[in-house]
C-alpha cells in the first residue's frame, strides 16, 4: 500500500465555482521524491491542501498511511504524519524566536519538556539552522526562514513534508538553500517529498515528476520520460528544462542528437558527442 | 525609521535580573508599586526607592537607558506635582492672591512627581530585562486559575505572542507600502492635519488586506502544524524557580514586614 493514495478525487471550493479536481487518482511511495508541475489554477495548490486534510475532497479519498482524511477524529494522526510548507516565509511562523517556533509543532502534540528539546535541535542541525536558534525570525534571510519552516515541520516527525512552492518568494542563493535541505532531509532522513513548483531546474531533481493541467493528471513518471514528451507539454503550454528545450530546437533545425538532457552537464556532453560523430 | 522602534524595549543580559523568573518579575512589579504608592512617610519612601535602584543595579542595563525611558513622562511628572502644589490643605507659607502654598502641598507634589518617577523605573526594570516571551509565558502561567472561570487564558497568551511576532513584519510592510505610494506621487508629509490622515489612507488599505491574507496563511499553517487550541498542550520551556528567585522572595517578604512597621510607627509625612 502506498503511503498517500488519492481515488477518484474531486474537489470544488464553491457549488458556483466549479470543479477544480476531476477525479485525480495518485499514489505516493514512502521515501520518494516526487514533485508536481502545473499551470497557476490547474489545482496543485489545491493537492497540497487534501493531502493533510487541511481540505477534504468533495467526492473520492485520500489516505494517508492508511487514515482516511476525511475523518474528523484522526485528523490530528493526519497532519503529523504530512506536514505542510507554505510559500510566503513570513506568514508561517508563530513565534518571535526561532527554537520557539519550531517547538510549536510538539507543544501542540503535548510531547514532553525534555522531549521537545531534543527533537528541537535535531531539527534545527538538521536544516543547519542551529545557530540562529535564539534570534528573531524577522531578521532571517527568505531561505533560512522556509528553513525554520521545515524544521518545524519535521520536528513532529513527520514522515512526509508537503511543499507548496517554497522557493517562489526567494532569491536564487535562497532557493538552493531550501533545495539542499530538501534533498538532504529525503535522502539522509528518508522522509518522503511532495514538492509543489513552477521551476523545471528543481522538478529535474525529484525522483519522479507528475505534470498536472485543468484538474487532471497529464503525465507522470522519472524526470526523464517527462521531458522527453516535450511536444505534449508544449501543446498544455507548460515549459521544459532549458536543457531539454535546446536540444529539442536543435533537433527540429535538423540536427539528431539523441536522448534527453535534463541540466547543462547532459546538454553540453550530449552536443560534444554529436559533433565528435558529425 | 518605524523599525527602529523596539518592542518592549528588551536588552538581553545575563544579570541577576534577567535570571529572575518572569513571574516572580511581574509580581514583584506590582508589588513594589503597591508599596511605592502605600508609604506614607520619607523614610518607608526612600527605603522604597533604594530598593528599585538596587534592581536597577542589578539588572546591568546602563542608567542612561533608564533615564531616556523617562524622557517622555518628564511633562506628566512637572505637571501633576506643580497641580498638586495648589492643592494643598492647611496654613498657607506663601499666598499670591487665589494661590495658596502650604507645607502640605509641597511634600504632596514632591512625593507624588517621586512616585510617578519610580514607577517608571520600576517598570522599566521589568521590561528591559524580560523577553516579550518571557512577558507572555508568565501572564499566561499567573493568569491559569482563571481559566476555571472560562476566561480564555490560553487563546489571550497565543494571541499575544502572535501581536508581537507580527509587529516587525508589519511595520516593515507599512514602510514598504509607503514608498510604494510616494513612488506613484502620494504626498505624505504636507498639509494639515486631516489632509495628512486622508494622505494615510492608501497606505491603511493595502496594509489591511494583506494583514488578512497573512492571518489565512498563517491559521493554515498553524492548523498544519496540529494546533487545537491550548488542551493538551506541552510547553518546551518549563518556567521553575531557582534559589535565586527564592531568595529574593524571602528578601521582599522581610522588606513588607519592615514596611508596615515603618508606615505605622513613624509619623506620615503629610499632616491631615
Amino acid at each position: 500500500m502506498a503511503f498517500i493514495e488519492c481515488r477518484d478525487l474531486h474537489f470544488s471550493y464553491s457549488e458556483e465555482s466549479g470543479e477544480v479536481l476531476h477525479g485525480v487518482d495518485l499514489d505516493i511511495e514512502k521515501g520518494s521524491f516526487v514533485a508536481l508541475l502545473g499551470h497557476n489554477g490547474c489545482g496543485k495548490s489545491t493537492m497540497a491542501k487534501l493531502f493533510n486534510g487541511m481540505l477534504v475532497p468533495t467526492s473520492g479519498t485520500v489516505t494517508v498511511d492508511g487514515i482516511d482524511t476525511a475523518m474528523e477524529e484522526t485528523q490530528l494522526d493526519v497532519r503529523r504524519r504530512v506536514g505542510l510548507v507554505q510559500q510566503n516565509p513570513d506568514n508561517q511562523l508563530v513565534a518571535g524566536i526561532v527554537e520557539e517556533d519550531v517547538a510549536f509543532g510538539p507543544e501542540n502534540l503535548g510531547i514532553e519538556p525534555a522531549e521537545i528539546r531534543r527533537r528541537v535541535d535535531a531539527a534545527l542541525k538538521a536544516v543547519n539552522m542551529y545557530e540562529y536558534r535564539d534570534h528573531a525570525p524577522h531578521k532571517l534571510s527568505g531561505g533560512q526562514k522556509q528553513r525554520v519552516a521545515i524544521a518545524g515541520v519535521i520536528a513532529m516527525e513527520t514522515m512526509c513534508i508537503v511543499l507548496d512552492e517554497p522557493t517562489a518568494m526567494l532569491d536564487p542563493r535562497g532557493r538552493q538553500e531550501v533545495m539542499d535541505t530538501i534533498r538532504y532531509l529525503n535522502r539522509e532522513k528518508g522522509i518522503t517529498v511532495i514538492l509543489i513548483t513552477h521551476y523545471m531546474d528543481e522538478a529535474v531533481q525529484a525522483d519522479r515528476v507528475v505534470v498536472m493541467d485543468g484538474g487532471n493528471i497529464l503525465t507522470d513518471g522519472d524526470p526523464r520520460t517527462v521531458f522527453a514528451q516535450v511536444e505534449l507539454l508544449k501543446r498544455h503550454k507548460l515549459d521544459v528544462p532549458q536543457a531539454t528545450e535546446l536540444i529539442y530546437r536543435l533537433n527540429a533545425a535538423g540536427c539528431r542528437i539523441s536522448g534527453t538532457p535534463l541540466d547543462e552537464d547532459e546538454c553540453v556532453k550530449a552536443i560534444a558527442e554529436y559533433l565528435k560523430l558529425g | 525609521m518605524l523599525s527602529d522602534v523596539t518592542m518592549g524595549q528588551f536588552f538581553p543580559g545575563k544579570s541577576v535580573m534577567h535570571r529572575l523568573d518572569p513571574r516572580i518579575k511581574m509580581c514583584l512589579t506590582v508589588y513594589f508599586i503597591v508599596l511605592i504608592f502605600c508609604s506614607k512617610n520619607f523614610v518607608t519612601l526612600g527605603a522604597t526607592i533604594l530598593m528599585s535602584l538596587l534592581g536597577v543595579v542589578l539588572s546591568k542595563v546602563p542608567l542612561k537607558l533608564y533615564l531616556k525611558s523617562m524622557k517622555p513622562i518628564l511633562f506628566i511628572v512637572v505637571f501633576t506635582g506643580v497641580l498638586n502644589l495648589f492643592y494643598g490643605t492647611g496654613d498657607p507659607i506663601f499666598t499670591l492672591g487665589f494661590i495658596h502654598i502650604t507645607r502640605n502641598g509641597i511634600v504632596n507634589s514632591i512625593m507624588i512627581a517621586v512616585r510617578i518617577v519610580v514607577l517608571i523605573l520600576i517598570s522599566s526594570i521589568l521590561t528591559f530585562t524580560t523577553s516579550p516571551t518571557q512577558l507572555t509565558d508568565a501572564i499566561e502561567r499567573l493568569l491559569k486559575p482563571l481559566a476555571l472561570l472560562h476566561v480564555p487564558v490560553h487563546e489571550f497568551a497565543m494571541m499575544m505572542t502572535i501581536a508581537l511576532r507580527f509587529v516587525p513584519t508589519l511595520l516593515e510592510e507599512t514602510e514598504k507600502i509607503m514608498a510604494a505610494q510616494k513612488a506613484r506621487g502620494a504626498d505624505m508629509e504636507s498639509g494639515g492635519l486631516m489632509q495628512r490622515i486622508k494622505a494615510l489612507i492608501p497606505v491603511l488599505i493595502p496594509l489591511f488586506v494583506s494583514a488578512f491574507r497573512r492571518a489565512f496563511d498563517l491559521a493554515t499553517a498553524m492548523e498544519s502544524r496540529c494546533y487545537h487550541g491550548g488542551e493538551g498542550r506541552t510547553k518546551m520551556k518549563v518556567l521553575h524557580l531557582s534559589k535565586v528567585d527564592y531568595i529574593t522572595l524571602i528578601v521582599c517578604v522581610l522588606y513588607l514586614a519592615a514596611f508596615i512597621t515603618a508606615n505605622i510607627l513613624l509619623p506620615a509625612a503629610i499632616v491631615r
